[in-house]
């Protein structure tokens, strides 16, 4: 009997795994293909402050603090890069979204200045001249999300977390007041609690408990140069959140900025497309010129979870006695340390430094309320 | 935007014979190469502004090659040469690179007959200019009409060992030795399916015998361990191997060459089904992973058709006729008349080169401890430089699979997106889950194909003009 | 020293120069950039990223990517790119 099995392998699994087995529990963690094979390993590997939404602002904060030492905490180079972000705009509309999120994110307490375009070039001599205005904050930077995976199955193996890969949970019923967990490969295993973090597919592991997640997806797509010889230096973004872009050690320059191919939690990820591949490097182009006469080597696609409200979905789940939801939580690559540990230290019975399961993150506002234990009772 | 009923990609045997046949059934086809002139690997023609004074040195593939080229050119089929296939959209909407611009085709049906690419399993020294495959030797020779070297070792498996040794000695260059991994033996065994084609099978005799007219030494059974040389080739080790082509320890042979040609079979080139998301399985005598395929060489996904080398390994006389086949299928369905008896005449031809080429191509397959020269140092990654201890120590981290070896260690992430090194590494993997292949999987395929030029992608634009699409949420 | 060019079976056109990093070559107008290089005797294409080693012709087929040089400004895989006179072709692009 474990005390907690988490379903899911993403960061949101992994770190609040890592947590927990460290605070003592017995921890399995179970995952479909591998640990961070869908999009905790294929994102873009932005961590700037800039670039997540206001309300998660906070946790984005102190999980910039975590990444600084993850990598030695796990056993393994994510390669976290701390070269600060610049968020640019070229026309007078662009810069009012720009300095209206900026004075939100302020408010919130991350260190960024809005800077003329003499500055942000002064900064960033890669930014082009048509820049109007910038937004320029020294914290946070960038990690190789594909090293994500290795990184947290040294570290959970460390820790005595109990690890099935290739193990897609397909059944969860009722033993008592825990569970039992099944998988497609066999595995049954016996748990006090369970945490659903499955990603995009939450709304499937939703079903097994006989709820209705309204959890939908978007793919993402990512885009990488071959190596250039240095030429940007920090994370370089567009005011309305269309672009990411920085180049890593290895001179790659990975683009990214959600503009969406084609994909299901069925097929994966499935297609690129074309006009939306233009458009992000149309806007990588303008922002970097110097991107002119490089190749692309690859264009990639990566499910995230989406809610309604693009807010996450994180807390009890009403009416399932210790069950859990872990997801849906936009920039989750950033946020997912830190999330992580507050999910953990609430199971573990501490007091979280912010709240997590509040109203605005908390299932319950997608969910009818209801008394009755939904997960049929067995035996 | 052109539109049109079929489009093929691949002028090889298999894409020409496929274009010839369904455009003169009627059909409206495209065919795009990215090669200056139809043939594929096999046929390749020399440069155009070439002119062949004497058709009889060029060998025996220049005069089928410039048939089909002939037959080709006669036919209604549409051809557009240099473009460097990319991206293709369910549909089918084909992107390719053209002098540095994009264009777009649009059709229906989709014949992919991209051919092949070459299998070599590292060893020391093999990154060392003047090392090169033995497909690349064939297209200097062949096409470019230049030698690999003044004095080269021919090294791998099969028919092209001596083919390429052969050419050579034709061109006047030396060749400082020839060696296999198989043996007389396994010749002898694969014999009863060659036997169908004793043209070929002559062929193959008659280069061997000008081999041992001009002295060149022959090792079978053995393998190349490293190739020595500090800013050039200056010459090899080999070793006998066991029966599982595994370097035999202690008996090591040095050969002074200035250049090395090595292979070890072909690969299917499966990007574009891969892409499009067909099904594949996994075929060790075909060359790797295959799509899978119905009797008239449709995939899994509706009106992707596969033709030749692409959908399996089985050489040039089966590639042509998989292509006139599926020409005349896709014409058939399309409810095009076409001559029936000649299909089923092509059938049964069919057969025959399949179980020739079949049995040439299993000859070639790697085997397990091939792996085994690459010593820890040994870059196995081109591009990104990874070594086999890399490779190693992600293993023991507990890489299962193609794709998190590759996201864990780079291994196929650079320009080559893992067709150079993708086969060793699934062979390292293999090597610890019980030596199958198909479970380490296969690596993903996403545009653009080849890279590309970024201005080919993002073309003009002004930025004024361009409109983004509504904010991110804040 | 270059390697040969096999002189039978076919007849080439005129040579052309190309300039190679300042230096002229001659080359025959449609053979390819990398045949050209190698019968100069020009082995080392590219640089490694890493170690910073050489690397030449590997594939001759456009898939290793092994012998891209700077053409005219964009980098190139010289086995497929034909000679064409008064080319100027970079080998220094991408050394560090
Ligand atoms: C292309 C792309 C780019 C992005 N860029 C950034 C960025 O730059 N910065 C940033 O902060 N965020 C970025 N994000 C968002 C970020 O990647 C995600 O928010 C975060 O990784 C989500 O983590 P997760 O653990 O919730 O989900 P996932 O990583 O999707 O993990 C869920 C896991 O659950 C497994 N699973 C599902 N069902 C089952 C089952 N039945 N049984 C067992 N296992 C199951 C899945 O296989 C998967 O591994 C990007 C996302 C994408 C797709
Ligand atoms: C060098 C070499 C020599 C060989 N010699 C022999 C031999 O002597 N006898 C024999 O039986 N077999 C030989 N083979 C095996 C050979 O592959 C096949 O028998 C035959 O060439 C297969 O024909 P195909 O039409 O399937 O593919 P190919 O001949 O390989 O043709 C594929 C075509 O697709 C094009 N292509 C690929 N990718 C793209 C893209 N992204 N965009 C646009 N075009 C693309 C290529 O330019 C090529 O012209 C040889 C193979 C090689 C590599
Ligand atoms: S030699 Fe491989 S791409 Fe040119």
């Amino acid at each position: 009997m474990f005390d907690t099995a988490i379903i899911g392998g993403g960061i949101m699994g992994c770190a609040s795994a890592l947590e927990l087995a460290e605070a003592g529990m017995s921890v399995a963690l179970l995952e479909r293909r591998f640990l961070a094979s869908s999009a905790s390993g294929v994102n873009a590997g932005t961590l700037s402050l800039t670039d997540v939404r206001a309300a998660l602002v906070p946790y984005a904060l102190r999980s910039v603090e975590l990444w600084r030492t993850l990598s030695e905490r796990l056993g393994f180079d994510i390669h976290y890069r701390e070269i600060g972000s610049i968020t640019v705009a070229f026309n007078d509309r662009e810069a009012e979204v720009l300095r209206e999120r900026i004075a939100a994110k302020a408010a919130l307490g991350i260190a960024v200045d809005i800077i003329n375009a003499k500055r942000a070039r002064e900064i960033e001599p890669a930014l082009c001249e048509d820049v109007k205005l910038a937004a320029y904050c020294a914290e946070g930077g960038y990690a190789n999300s594909a090293a994500t995976g290795r990184a947290y199955r040294l570290g959970l193996i460390r820790a005595g977390v109990t690890l099935h890969e290739q193990a897609e949970v397909t059944r969860i019923e009722r033993n008592g007041d825990g569970f039992v967990v099944s998988t497609a490969n066999g595995v049954s295993l016996n748990a006090r609690r369970i945490v659903l973090a499955g990603g995009s597919w939450l709304g499937g592991l939703g079903k097994m408990l006989g709820i209705d997640f309204p959890v939908h997806w978007r793919v993402s797509q990512v885009s990488v140069t071959e190596r250039m010889k240095p030429s940007v230096s920090h994370v370089v973004s567009h005011a309305y959140g269309l672009l990411t872009l920085k180049q890593s050690d290895n001179g790659t320059i990975l683009i990214g900025g959600g503009w969406q191919g084609k994909g299901d939690p069925e097929r994966g990820p499935a297609e690129v497309l074309p006009q939306n591949l233009i458009g992000n490097l149309r806007l990588a182009l303008q922002t970097i010129p110097a991107l002119q006469g490089t190749r692309i080597v690859r264009t990639w696609l990566g499910l995230q979870a989406h809610t309604p409200d693009a807010m996450p979905l994180v807390g009890p789940i009403p009416g399932v006695e210790n069950a859990f939801i872990l997801g849906g939580v936009r920039t989750g690559y950033t946020c997912g340390p830190y999330v992580g540990k507050l999910f953990a230290d609430i199971l573990l019975g501490k007091e979280p430094e912010l709240p997590l399961f509040h109203a605005p993150f908390n299932p319950s506002r997608f969910t009818a309320p209801s008394g009755n234990e939904r997960l049929a009772l067995t035996a | 935007m052109s539109a049109c009923d079929v489009i093929v990609l691949g002028a090889g045997p298999a894409g020409a014979s496929a274009a010839i046949e369904a455009s003169k059934a009627g059909l409206n086809v495209v065919l795009l190469d990215a090669g200056a002139a139809a043939g594929g690997q096999v046929y390749r023609a020399p440069p155009g502004s070439f002119r062949v004074t004497d058709a009889e040195a060029m060998g025996p593939d220049f005069a089928i090659g410039d048939g089909l080229r002939q037959e080709l050119a006669a036919s209604p089929a549409k051809c557009f040469f240099g473009r460097s296939v990319w991206h293709i959209a369910p549909g089918f909407v084909v992107r390719a690179v053209f002098e540095g611009n994009t264009e777009v085709y649009e059709a229906p049906t989709l014949i992919v007959a991209m051919g092949t690419h070459e299998r070599v399993i590292p060893m020391p020294g093999w990154t060392l200019p003047g090392v090169m495959g033995l497909a690349a030797a064939t297209i200097l020779l062949k096409s470019q009409r230049i030698l690999p070297g003044e004095n080269t070792v021919v090294a791998g498996t099969g028919p092209l060992l001596a083919a390429v040794a052969a050419s050579i000695l034709k061109g006047g260059g030396k060749v400082a030795a020839l060696v296999e991994l198989s043996t007389r033996m396994d010749w002898v065994k694969a014999l009863p399916s060659l036997i169908s084609r004793p043209d070929l099978l002559k062929r193959g005799f008659g280069w061997l015998g000008e081999l041992r007219a001009a002295g060149v030494p022959i090792y079978r059974g053995h393998a190349l361990t490293a190739i020595t040389g500090d800013a050039e080739v200056t010459g090899v080790e080999i070793a006998p191997v066991d029966a599982q082509w595994r370097p035999l320890a202690g008996q090591r042979r040095t050969i002074a060459a200035d250049s090395v040609t090595i292979g070890h079979g072909l690969v299917p080139s499966t990007e574009v089904t891969r892409l499009m998301g067909a099904k594949h399985e996994y075929r060790h005598e075909q060359g790797g992973w295959v799509a899978l395929r119905n009797e008239d060489f449709e995939t899994t996904i509706p009106n992707i058709f596969v033709a030749g080398d692409g959908a399996g390994i089985a050489g040039a006389a089966a590639a042509a006729l998989r292509g006139r086949i599926t020409g005349l299928a896709v014409a058939r369905r399309a409810g095009r008349k076409i001559d029936a008896s000649r299909e089923t005449t092509l059938r049964a031809q069919l057969g025959k080169a399949e179980r020739f080429g079949h049995a040439i191509s299993d000859l070639m397959q790697a085997r397990p401890g091939l792996i085994e020269t690459m010593t820890p140092e040994t870059i196995v990654c081109r591009c990104e430089e990874v070594t086999r201890a890399d490779l190693d120590s992600a293993i023991r981290d507990g890489a299962r699979d193609v794709n998190q070896m590759k996201a864990w260690t780079r291994c196929g992430m650079g320009p080559c997106q893992g067709r150079m090194c993708g086969e060793a590494a699934a062979s390292l993997l293999a090597a610890v889950q019980g030596g199958d292949r198909s479970k380490v999987g296969q690596l993903t395929a996403r545009p653009p194909l080849r890279p590309i030029p970024y201005e080919a992608i993002v073309g003009q634009f002004d930025y004024a003009d361009m409109e983004l699409p509504e904010p991110q949420p804040g | 020293m270059g390697a040969r060019r096999i002189e039978g079976g076919i007849a080439r056109p005129a040579p052309v120069s190309i300039d190679v990093d300042g230096q002229s070559i001659q080359a025959f107008p449609g053979e390819s950039v990398a045949t050209a290089l190698w019968a100069a005797g020009i082995r080392a294409l590219r640089t490694s990223p890493v170690s910073a080693s050489a690397r030449g012709i590997f594939c001759a087929m456009g898939v290793c990517q092994e012998c891209v040089a700077d053409i005219d400004g964009r980098t190139t895989p010289t086995c497929l790119e034909p000679v064409r006179e008064g080319m100027r072709i970079s080998l220094r692009w991408n050394r560090p």
